[in-house]
């Protein structure tokens, strides 16, 4: 056959040439095939040549030594030719000849090992060329392939296509196959198998290709990780959402929740402080608890996680699953209510060792910068401060400083200090990741580790991360299989850092250094209420967070014992043992320097949290004709124990011993606490379908926990219902071809927050301190009221969603509705304190969310080189409280309201600014012009009554979003690939810190571009400069914004370059994040909670950052 | 074998199951607090003592609120805010005076969470288990420490609220059913938990010890005989007020302090204000006249060295630092912020020549550019010096006492006041002793108590200084009058000026005397001029709302005005 071809090709060429040569080319012909074979067989000699104006005959020589080809050509032809200059290297024969004679009237012909030059004739035909294209035309190849799973798994009827034509193979039981072709370098071979997802490869030269094919994520055989196992996603009754690593895998977060930002309908994770190395905070489906924890369940590798999200490298995770309905968080009971997010770790795959390097470097500004006032500004705004309040023409003063003081002596030495700059650096990142994974028949492996390092915008905030992780799988015989994912992380965030909020509030005029060049502690002294933002740099300050996880597991399948159980076909138990231990440091020393006011304070703060659980799960898979049973049974135990131990001394006789020397302080102090809980559950669940097309899912959880008060049982019982119904399955849709999928599903059921922490149903004492005659005694004082009747909340939800795609898979989503009733809300019950306690921990509250959810995925165009696939989110969700105290009553106290959201900003309306003409209408308000003008909306009868005050307050609105959404493009393009992801939150309303002095207006720098009302600037918007707000309005603001997010731009090295180097994978990326933002938000990033001064939290305030990273993955196989 | 392999697992996991598979393993246990019951022996009744002082000493320390201290203060004859913060407002603009007052709510607060805490020490002394830990005697010592704070509390109560719900047991759980108990059975019971601590209480010499010695800090008979003095006085018992004031000042064991002594010697000073200064002001420490002070000691030497950042030198303190060509010393007694300042009568009318207690040390008047910068250094400040800023010797640096000065070096903005609180001291006890003698209209015993502390105050007593029976009788209210007045000289910026008019009856009287027509306000130079105060709401202050609203099943009716 393979001659056959090549004399197909010749006899093709033939006619082609002239008359005149055809004699030459018939003599030849016998003998060119042999030639072929000989010259395929040796392969491309690799030539090198360097030179310059040198005769034809010596550049010949130089190619003959190096290939071993001898050259046959007249002197006339040589002559004719002159000098050349021909500078390659390592190529082919073919292409030096070619350089060669690039410009001169030459052809070759090789004939065997000769290559036969001389001067082209002046034909219609160009026939060295064709003759040499024919000459060159390598031999047919055998490749031999091999199609495996994800798990090693040989796959049979696998289509094997050479890419472009209509070639092909299938491979074998073996998941074997053998194409021969006649070039086995630029052909793509295209790999597909009905569920999964469809690969190009380029062969590259090569013979033996092993190839693994992935599940196809929106394929129907996708198989999604649930509670306690997996199920085939066609076969959910549930809502769950599953996000694959390539959602996240060349976006430089630091962790998973970053990642997910906006990704996934009803998740909604908000940053509201981007210290580097903490994590946003994660809410799915809204709100239902007031007083309890309202994160989800973090579950990883099917074990309950205690640690953060943040724990959890990125780089390791294979797939993430988040359960949203009852019919998937039921059983995990009173842990359920808040939704679950399942982690499943990456396990080594089969076939060669595969060794991977992620890493990534960037650097960051200011997403969206506030800049203070300047000094002119600045000394602008004091100056009508001071004709605002009043001051005498002939007082004014420039700074607010009294002369003699600080400001004073730099404004008249003109000397400023710009304290954003000072505090500030370019921010920067590195994250090295290595993993080995592969897997032989028995035993696989995954063993990865992370170095990553962070350095903040703002002075002093550090991040370091490293990780290391090993899952090891072994199959000991055909029934039993253990293995164990084990895993060391480490944070740490040390150092002492600069203070935001003081830099944006300190007088230009201030003073930055002493003189002995330290930091001034009081820049504007006698100013005292603005410290030196730089000065907590001085702080030694240790912050370090590590965790050791281990989880252990067998998995016995008893139908596989030798000897047969066959009838236990289908049944599996497993036993899951896991410990966690996680310590964590928080070690400050404030030296006299770094201010402190008692010669030194030092801090020692360690916390140990250890965690055991033991999981017993029996599973029953089984098909009976068009049946299929499918029955989950656990039993577990977990307990949960926390130390923590304070140490702190102060009055040390210098600073250089910092916090290591507790001893060495005046004083001493010291205490502990420990706290213990436990959990014991049972879990039953079983799938039923009937011929793939009707779906039940029958669950229940029965959780026993150890702080739920002694006069209850201790144990709540969480059942659950799911339907579902294929529709596309149905005999009556069969010809309905552009409907590939289409499933309706509904679920119904409880779920818990197990709300109480450890200790809060019984009455205790709180120890004090108290000294008499200068020695601490301990006294004890009544401290909680204790309730014994203390309960889980519980959560009834109602789901309705569908499942679809259409169009030949081009069109995919999703949508759900769903209706959340939260009761026995564990509130913190005021008391009157007649009773000497202010308040008592009760099961008393309701609250419902409700809201939809759709997702949509489509591949937009879909060409050879060139794919744009889109993905849609969108989530509104509506929170309210139904009752709170059981009287239906709102909690003024609290701002908590029946029938409105549990966030809300409940403040004045304002309706402008009292402008000079109605000097006498404010007046009757006890307001002056420049003075914030409010509504006069109620009064004590409920009409308006021309007072301002607290029955003039209203709802405004919530800081909760209306909705949120999120698109995702994508674009492939041969082998970049760019991604754009937009994120967008509406209808968000937060009260702005940035518009409110309080009354320090005169105090304090303000930032640039904020308005202020004055005499001869009037607005209707912003006060004047000597508005004192006591009514203590909190300035809301629409916080809406919408956000370009991420844009990630990919390349990956084609194949055919690749296997030159021995790689697998090489791609390189450029990734953006947090590029811009549109808000009509005045401040820093709308999405970043700025506390104002003097509210815990406030020297901490740390907004978003933009930042810009290179990264690059590579993978030796 | 590899079925026993398997067998041997399975049965390890039934028992790892099942052995946690018991009730025991769901049960709670407390690790880290006491649970009350668990103490009922002698340390744990002590330490439940020395928990009453903490929360006592709040009253004095609490800093939640700049303005509280000022409520009692602000707004009465002596003194008036001039900086406020919040809380203090209502209490000089009594239209803002409502039903769910900040200030009022504090005080009931601090005052059943007292109770309670007494309640649970006197029902735990009851108990069989402490029954057989500690003496009968032991025990009646403990319950009358433990009344007597609870007398106390209710005393306040009673002052400010009148008639209140009467809680002698602790609660056991959420109640809500409360009514207000006559404020004869309040009465009684106030009478009786000081009755009972006087009776068993030891006096002054006999406190508990610990290893530095005597615990004068704890109280003493002669505290409850006192407060027995106070509570008898405001409930129209002047004869048994009387035998109370006898019994302290015939026990010998106070006198007062007439001669300099203590840390400062070497400084420039007077006997009178020797008394506070910080090193001096324990009975310990030389002053002989203190029967009840609170402890404070800075945190940076002691652990738990204050219960709170007390505020008093904030409120009190001048303002100076504010001014041009002034930086924070300890000569002017640290970081004040003048929160509010002595009235026009008590800085010019009040004293007459040559009483101590208005010497320069204990009211200071003038100031002194003290930054060697400044071009005025060491020359006196005058109203309107300054250049482009001028000083205001009004608000800022008036006239202010020197009783809390204080001062840390290591420390200059200062947050809390770390200085002993003299809670009770024997110059009082010669004035309740005179006011239940005025009662009595028994006017030249009352002139001989007072001059007890005149010939103290004045160096040339009688030539200066004495009083007669008509000097009191002369002034108003059947002489109270002179009774305050000598109140205002003795105890200003020590007692709770408000608590003491209240209980006489006589707020309304004296703020419509003192400020509300004075000259300063009609000046313009009283920022936050009296108004709208009624006779309902100068006699009691408003039941807290939320305690109204809090106690569903059961009706707290409001005092009237509110």
């Amino acid at each position: 056959m393979d001659l056959k071809v090549h004399y197909y090709y010749c006899l093709h060429f033939l006619p082609k040439v002239s008359k005149q040569t055809l004699k030459f080319m018939k003599l030849i012909a016998i003998i060119l095939f042999a030639a072929c074979l000989q010259v395929s067989a040796r392969g491309y000699s690799q030539i090198t040549l360097s030179e310059t104006n040198v005769p034809l005959q010596k550049v010949f020589q130089e190619i003959q030594q190096q290939s071993g080809y001898d050259f046959v050509s007249t002197y006339e032809t040589l002559q004719e030719a002159g000098n050349i200059t021909v500078k390659v290297r390592n190529v082919s024969l073919q292409k030096a000849l070619e350089e060669c004679f690039k410009g001169k009237p030459l052809i070759y012909v090789i004939i065997g090992k000769t290559v036969v030059v001389r001067t082209e004739e002046k034909t219609e035909y160009n026939a060295s060329t064709t003759i040499s294209t024919m000459a060159l035309t390598p031999p047919p190849v055998e490749i031999h392939g091999r199609v495996v799973n994800q798990n090693g798994v040989p796959l049979q009827n696998v289509s094997v296509l050479i890419s472009g034509t209509k070639t092909g193979t299938t491979t074998d039981k073996d998941g074997r196959f053998t194409l021969t072709v006649s070039n086995n370098k630029n052909i793509v071979l295209e790999i597909s198998s009905v569920g999964y997802r469809t690969k190009n490869v380029n062969v590259g030269g090569q013979t033996d290709i092993n190839i693994i094919l992935e599940l196809e994520v929106t394929g129907l055989s996708d198989v999604v990780v649930v509670g306690y196992g997996t199920q085939k996603k066609a076969d959910v009754t549930g809502a769950i959402t599953t996000i694959s690593p390539d959602e996240f895998k060349s976006i430089p977060s630091t962790d998973v929740a970053q990642a997910l930002e906006g990704k996934v309908a009803g998740l909604n994770i908000t940053q509201s402080n981007a210290i580097p190395g903490v994590s946003p905070s994660i809410l799915i489906r809204g709100q239902n608890s007031i007083s309890a924890n309202t994160s989800p369940l973090v579950v990883l590798d099917g074990v309950p996680y205690s640690g953060d999200v943040n724990n959890i490298n990125p780089n390791d995770i294979a797939v993430i699953s988040v359960l949203k309905g009852p019919s998937a968080t039921a059983i995990y009971g009173t842990r359920g209510s808040n939704g679950v997010i399942l982690v499943t770790t990456k396990k080594g795959k089969r076939g060669k060792a595969s060794i991977s390097y992620n890493g990534y470097a960037g650097t960051g500004t200011y997403s969206h910068e506030l800049k203070p006032s300047s000094p002119q500004q600045y000394l602008q705004k004091y100056k009508w401060y001071q004709l605002e309040t009043n001051v005498p023409q002939n007082q004014l003063s420039p700074v607010p400083n009294a002369p003699g003081g600080n400001e004073y002596l730099n404004y008249e030495a003109g000397k400023t200090v710009n304290w954003l700059k000072e505090v500030s650096q370019p921010a920067y990142i590195t994250d090295n990741n290595l993993s080995i994974s592969g897997a032989s028949d028995n035993v696989s492996y995954y063993i990865s580790g992370e170095f990553l390092k962070q350095r903040g915008i703002v002075k002093g905030y550090n991040f370091g991360r490293n990780n290391i992780r090993a899952n090891i799988d072994a199959k000991l015989t055909e029934y039993l299989k253990v293995g164990t994912d084990l895993s060391y992380d480490a944070q740490n965030y040390d150092g002492g850092q600069a203070d935001l909020l003081m830099a944006e509030e300190m007088s230009p005029y201030g003073t930055l250094y002493n003189g002995d060049g330290t930091y001034a502690e009081y820049p504007d002294n006698p100013e005292l209420l603005y410290t030196n933002p730089l000065l907590p740099l001085y702080l030694d300050r240790i912050s370090r967070y590590k965790r050791l996880d281990g989880l252990g597991y067998a998995i016995l399948t008893p139908s596989n014992i030798a000897g047969g159980l066959d009838f236990l076909k289908g049944l599996e138990y497993r036993l899951n043992a896991s410990y966690s231990y996680d310590p964590s440091q928080n070690y400050t020393y404030q030296g006299r320097a770094a201010g402190s006011t008692q010669n030194g304070n030092a801090n020692l703060d360690d916390e140990t949290d250890a965690n055991w659980l033991i999981e017993n799960i029996l599973s029953y898979q089984r098909d009976f004709g068009v049946n299929h049973i499918d029955f989950t049974g656990l039993y577990s135990a977990q307990k949960f124990n926390t130390f923590t131990f304070r140490g702190a001394a102060n009055g040390f006789i210098n600073d250089l011993l910092s916090y290591n020397n507790l001893a060495a302080g005046a004083t001493q102090s010291a205490s502990s606490n420990a706290t213990s809980y436990t959990l014991l559950s049972q879990m039953a669940r079983i799938n039923y379908s009937y011929k793939n097309t009707y779906l039940l899912t029958l669950t229940a959880r029965r959780d026993g926990y150890s702080a739920f008060g002694d006069s209850t049982s201790k144990y709540g019982l969480f059942p659950s219902i799911g339907v579902g119904w294929n529709i596309a399955n149905e005999k009556f849709m069969e010809n309905l071809k552009a409907i590939n999928n289409f499933k309706l599903r509904a679920s119904y059921g409880k779920t818990g927050n197990q709300a109480i922490l450890p200790n809060q149903t019984t009455t205790t004492d709180a120890t004090v301190l108290y000294p008499f005659n200068g020695l601490s005694t301990i006294g004890t004082v009544p401290s909680v009221l204790g309730n014994t009747n203390l309960h889980w909340e519980t959560s009834t939800t109602l789901d309705i969603g569908t499942d679809f795609s259409l169009l030949d898979r081009r069109l995919s989503g999703t949508i759900d509705f769903y209706h959340n009733d939260t009761k026995g809300l564990l509130l913190k019950r005021q008391l009157p304190t007649i009773t000497g306690y202010s308040n008592v921990w009760a099961n008393l509250g309701e609250t419902t969310n409700q809201g939809i959810e759709i997702s949509l995925n489509s591949m937009n165009i879909k060409t050879r080189n060139f794919r744009w696939e889109s993905g849609v989110v969108f989530a509104t969700n509506r929170n309210r409280i139904v009752d709170l105290y059981g009287n239906k009553q709102s909690d003024l106290g609290n701002r908590w309201f029946i029938g409105h959201p549990i966030n809300v900003i409940y403040d004045y309306k304002k309706t402008g600014i009292w402008q000079t003409s109605d000097s006498a209408q404010s007046a009757t308000f006890n307001a002056k012009p420049g003075d914030i003008k409010f509504a006069d909306l109620s009064g004590p009868n409920g009409k308006p009554d021309g007072v301002i005050n607290a029955s003039d307050m209203s709802i405004l609105g919530s800081p909760d979003p209306k909705w949120t959404g999120g698109l995702t493009n994508i674009f492939y393009y041969k082998n970049f690939n760019l991604r754009i992801f937009v994120q967008t939150v509406q209808g968000v309303l937060q009260s702005n810190n940035q518009l409110n002095w309080i009354d320090l207006a005169g105090r304090r720098n303000i930032p640039a571009g904020l308005t202020y009302w004055t005499p001869e600037n009037k607005n209707n918007s912003s006060p004047a400069l000597s508005y004192t707000n006591t009514f203590g309005y909190g300035f809301p603001q629409n916080a809406s914004f919408t956000r370009l997010k991420d844009v990630t731009l990919t390349y990956s090295l084609p194949a055919s370059m690749l296997s030159k180097t021995g790689l697998s994978e090489l791609s390189v990326y450029l990734s953006g994040t947090n590029l811009y933002t549109w808000t009509p938000w005045f401040g820093w990033d709308p999405e970043a909670t700025y506390l104002p001064r003097g509210s815990t939290g406030a020297s901490t305030n740390f907004p978003q950052e933009r930042s810009i990273v290179l990264g690059v993955n590579i993978t030796l196989r | 074998m590899k079925k026993y392999f398997i067998y041997t697992l399975i049965l390890a996991s039934v028992v790892i199951t099942f052995a946690s598979c018991q009730k025991s393993f769901l049960k709670e246990n407390l690790y880290s607090s006491y649970a009350p019951e668990t103490l009922s022996d002698s340390l744990g009744v002590e330490s439940s003592l020395s928990g009453l002082y903490y929360n006592f000493s709040q009253w004095y320390t609490y800093s939640g609120e700049q303005g509280w201290l000022c409520v009692w203060q602000g707004g009465t004859d002596i003194a008036y805010p001039v900086q406020p913060v919040g809380w203090e407002i209502p209490y000089t603009n009594y239209s803002l005076l409502i039903s769910t007052d900040g200030a009022a709510q504090h005080a009931w607060q601090w005052a059943y969470r007292l109770i309670s805490d007494a309640n649970t020490i006197v029902q735990t002394l009851h108990s069989s288990a402490t029954e057989k830990a500690i003496s009968e005697a032991g025990r009646n010592e403990d319950e009358a420490e433990a009344r007597f704070f609870r007398g106390l509390a209710y005393e306040k109560l009673a002052t400010f609220f009148g008639a209140v719900p009467l809680i002698t047991t602790p609660v056991s759980g959420p109640e809500t059913d409360f009514t207000r108990t006559s404020l004869d059975s309040v009465n009684s019971q106030i009478i009786s938990d000081l009755s009972f601590a006087a009776q068993y209480l030891p006096d002054v010499n006999n406190v508990k010890s610990n290893s530095a010695g005597k615990m004068y800090e704890r109280v003493n008979k002669a505290a409850a005989q006192q407060e027995l003095a106070v509570a008898y006085l405001r409930t129209g018992d002047p004869t048994d007020a009387l035998v109370q004031t006898q019994a302290i000042i015939g026990s010998g064991d106070f006198s007062l302090i007439d001669k300099r002594y203590g840390v400062d010697l070497s400084q420039p000073g007077d006997y009178y204000h020797d008394m506070f200064i910080y090193g001096n002001e324990r009975r310990s420490q030389g002053n002989s006249e203190a029967i009840w002070v609170l402890e404070q000691e800075n945190p940076s030497t002691v652990n738990g060295g204050i219960s709170d950042d007390a505020q008093m030198r904030r409120v009190w303190g001048a303002a100076y630092y504010q001014m041009p060509g002034m930086i924070i010393c300890d000569s002017l007694g640290g970081r004040g912020i003048g929160r509010m300042r002595l009235n026009d009568w008590v800085l010019y009318g009040l004293y007459q020549n040559g009483d101590i207690r208005n010497s320069q040390y204990n009211i200071k008047r003038n100031y002194y550019y003290n930054n060697p910068t400044y071009a005025k250094y060491g020359q006196l400040i005058m109203p309107g010096d300054g250049g482009s800023v001028k000083n205001d010797t009004l608000f800022k640096i008036c006239g202010e006492t020197t009783k809390w000065f204080a001062f840390d070096p290591n420390d200059l903005f200062g947050y809390a006041t770390i200085k002993d609180i003299i809670v009770m001291r024997l110059g009082e006890t010669y004035l309740l002793q005179a006011e239940a003698q005025v009662d009595l209209g028994n006017y030249a015993d009352a002139a001989t108590s007072i001059n007890v502390l005149r010939q103290r105050a004045f160096a040339n007593y009688p030539a200066q200084g004495m009083i007669t029976a008509a000097d009191i009788q002369s002034s108003g209210n059947q002489g109270l009058d002179f009774i305050l007045d000598e109140r205002a000289r003795e105890l200003v910026a020590e007692e709770n000026r408000r608590e003491t008019l209240m209980r006489m009856g006589l707020l309304y009287e004296r703020v419509e005397n003192h400020i509300a027509p004075s000259e300063e306000a009609s000046a313009g130079l009283l920022p936050y001029p009296i108004q709208e105060l009624t006779n309902d709401k100068a006699k009691y202050l408003p039941i807290p709302q939320s305690e109204i609203e809090l106690n569903k099943d059961a009706v707290l009716s409001q005092n009237t005005g509110y």
